[in-house]
């Protein structure tokens, strides 16, 4: 069969790629097992029981925003308060909402997430976005679904 | 140096194309933290199997690991199990039978930029997917190891991000029982034949063919087998899909059953047309782009080169596994002057056709309507 011929050929490179170090860990180990230790002490070498060796630690740097909101009044809020979850860009790219729409975004997180934000800073924080990323009308129902995603 | 700037077709669609992201090429930025990077369309041209760095990244909480140790890391299997077990990776790949898979990977809200009228969340364009070949353990046989108690009827994955705040709710995700039994649920330890990248769930990640990629858990850490219906947050009040043919209603639509996002619809896209395109008048163009039939296999692809009037069957590229992308082609010769509308439309093998008028819910869920581009031949 094709697909498992593709398949085993996969493996067999995965297999490959992560076998050969194991089996020069397993090689040196029991070199230094040799060098270090008399032949009757000589222990299971490390390399066989520890992690495999194309396991390296994976250990990154994620990229930080320094994107601040725009100024207004409200943009202390946003910036005190949104950005403690979530950088800016996320707001800033969304469509345009009512002031109505971003009291409901902001209470989502307020009443689902957790976040921090006084409920008398709402009306003020809502039309700070409805300003800078706002429907100035109403046009139609609200798009906004009572779910927390 | 600045970034390359890309126009996402619709407003305040302008993304930064950015390279700064580990383990990552050239991505679009849709959020710096917690990320969320797009596949540039483009890439979805050079094959069916997408490369890991430039495959799409969503992330939820902030609070992920920026480093993973393997000599450290376990998965935990407990709850409703005759013995819990803890697996590090070694015992993952050495103790229980390797399984691949090709399976697309596709965010519930992949293309929500497009709704209409728009809604709020990730403003994607079509490129929160991704096809790889998935290596791993089947999720049955590690659930077998720990011995699943009778009367269990839900298992929940959690991974290692978390949120800022303490209130936020962990992400978890479920399965029921049989679903997470069914032989090709898996636990990926390799994406198109490498460790995965950070970004996409190192060291583990939940693999569901055919299902949207909310239940697809990152840095897999800790499954829990439950004798009741999971509750959490995640399962509960967010990933949420009107209980409606497409997921679609209309806006403002009250009283309507709300249910667990499950399996993906088909869907198909041009890949290398796009809008605006010139076409040269009696010239024959091979027009070609990728299909995939949802939770199951496609049955056809079909191409119409007047706005949806005719339709015919596109020729396909070989199969690759039922849930992964598909190449489609077409030889396309206009002989008229003037503007045309090129249109596509998958069918998947339960005669389940992508629809005529895009689908809409409030979360920008599940979009799958034809794909239409607009060209003008000369």
């Amino acid at each position: 069969m094709i697909l498992e011929n593709v398949i085993s050929t996969r493996l067999r490179d995965i297999v490959l790629i992560w076998a050969l170090p194991i089996l020069f860990g397993i090689a040196l180990a029991i070199g230094l097992a040799w060098l270090g230790t008399s032949h009757s002490t000589a222990v299971v070498p490390k390399a066989a029981t520890g992690p495999v060796p194309g396991w390296a630690k994976v250990a990154v740097d994620l990229p930080t925003s320094g994107t601040l909101f725009p100024p207004g009044k409200g943009a202390d809020i946003a910036n005190a308060q949104c950005l403690i979850c979530h950088s800016a860009g996320m707001v800033l790219r969304q469509p345009p909402l009512t002031q109505d729409e971003w009291a409901g975004e902001i209470n989502k997180m307020r009443n689902s997430f957790g976040a921090p934000l006084p409920a008398d800073q709402v009306e003020v924080l809502a039309k700070y976005l409805r300003g800078i990323q706002g429907s100035q009308s109403p046009r139609g129902p609200s798009v906004l679904d009572a779910q927390g995603s | 140096m600045a970034a390359e700037l890309v126009e996402l077709p619709f407003a305040n669609g302008r993304r930064e194309l950015v390279t700064n992201f580990p383990q990552k090429g050239a991505v679009l930025l849709q959020r710096t933290r917690p990320p969320l990077l797009e596949t540039p369309f483009e890439v979805f041209d050079q094959g069916v199997f997408t490369s890991n760095d430039q495959f799409y990244v969503r992330w939820h909480l902030a609070n992920i690991p920026s480093a993973v140790d393997p000599a450290t890391f376990r998965l935990n299997i407990h709850g409703h199990v005759g013995r819990p077990i803890s697996l590090t990776l070694d015992d993952l790949v050495r103790e229980f039978k390797a399984f691949e898979i090709a399976a697309i990977n596709q965010c519930s809200g992949n293309s929500r930029g497009f709704f209409s009228p728009r809604v709020p969340g990730g403003q994607w364009a079509n490129g929160a997917m991704g096809n790889a070949r998935w290596t791993g353990a089947r999720l049955k046989d590690v659930l077998d190891r720990a011995g699943v108690k009778a009367g269990a009827l839900q298992v929940r994955f959690n991974g290692l991000d978390a949120g800022v705040v303490p209130q936020t709710p962990d992400f978890m995700k479920s399965l029921a029982i049989d679903h997470a039994r069914d032989g090709e649920v898996m636990i990926a330890y390799a994406m198109n034949g490498a460790p995965l990248p950070l970004l996409n769930g190192f060291p583990l990640r939940l693999v569901v063919p055919g299902w949207y990629a909310t239940y697809w858990v990152k840095m897999l850490d800790d499954i829990e087998v439950l004798d009741k219906p999971d509750d959490n947050f995640w399962m509960t009040k967010a990933y949420l899909i009107p209980d409606t043919p497409f997921a679609n209603i209309v806006p403002g639509q009250k009283g309507v059953k709300m249910v667990p996002i499950n399996r993906m619809l088909p869907r198909s896209f041009f890949t290398n047309v796009q809008n605006g395109a010139v076409l040269k008048v009696g010239q024959t163009t091979t027009v070609r782009g990728i299909a995939f039939g949802g939770d199951m296999g496609l049955a056809k692809v079909l191409f119409s080169a007047d706005s949806g009037g005719h339709w015919q069957e596109a020729r396909l590229g070989p199969e690759q596994g039922k849930y992964g992308f598909r190449q489609w082609e077409v030889s396309l010769r206009l002989s008229s002057p003037g503007p045309h509308t090129l249109m596509i439309k998958a069918v998947n093998t339960a005669g389940i056709a992508q629809p005529d008028h895009a689908n809409w819910n409030g979360a920008g869920f599940m979009r799958n309507v034809i794909e239409s581009v607009s060209v003008r031949t000369t």
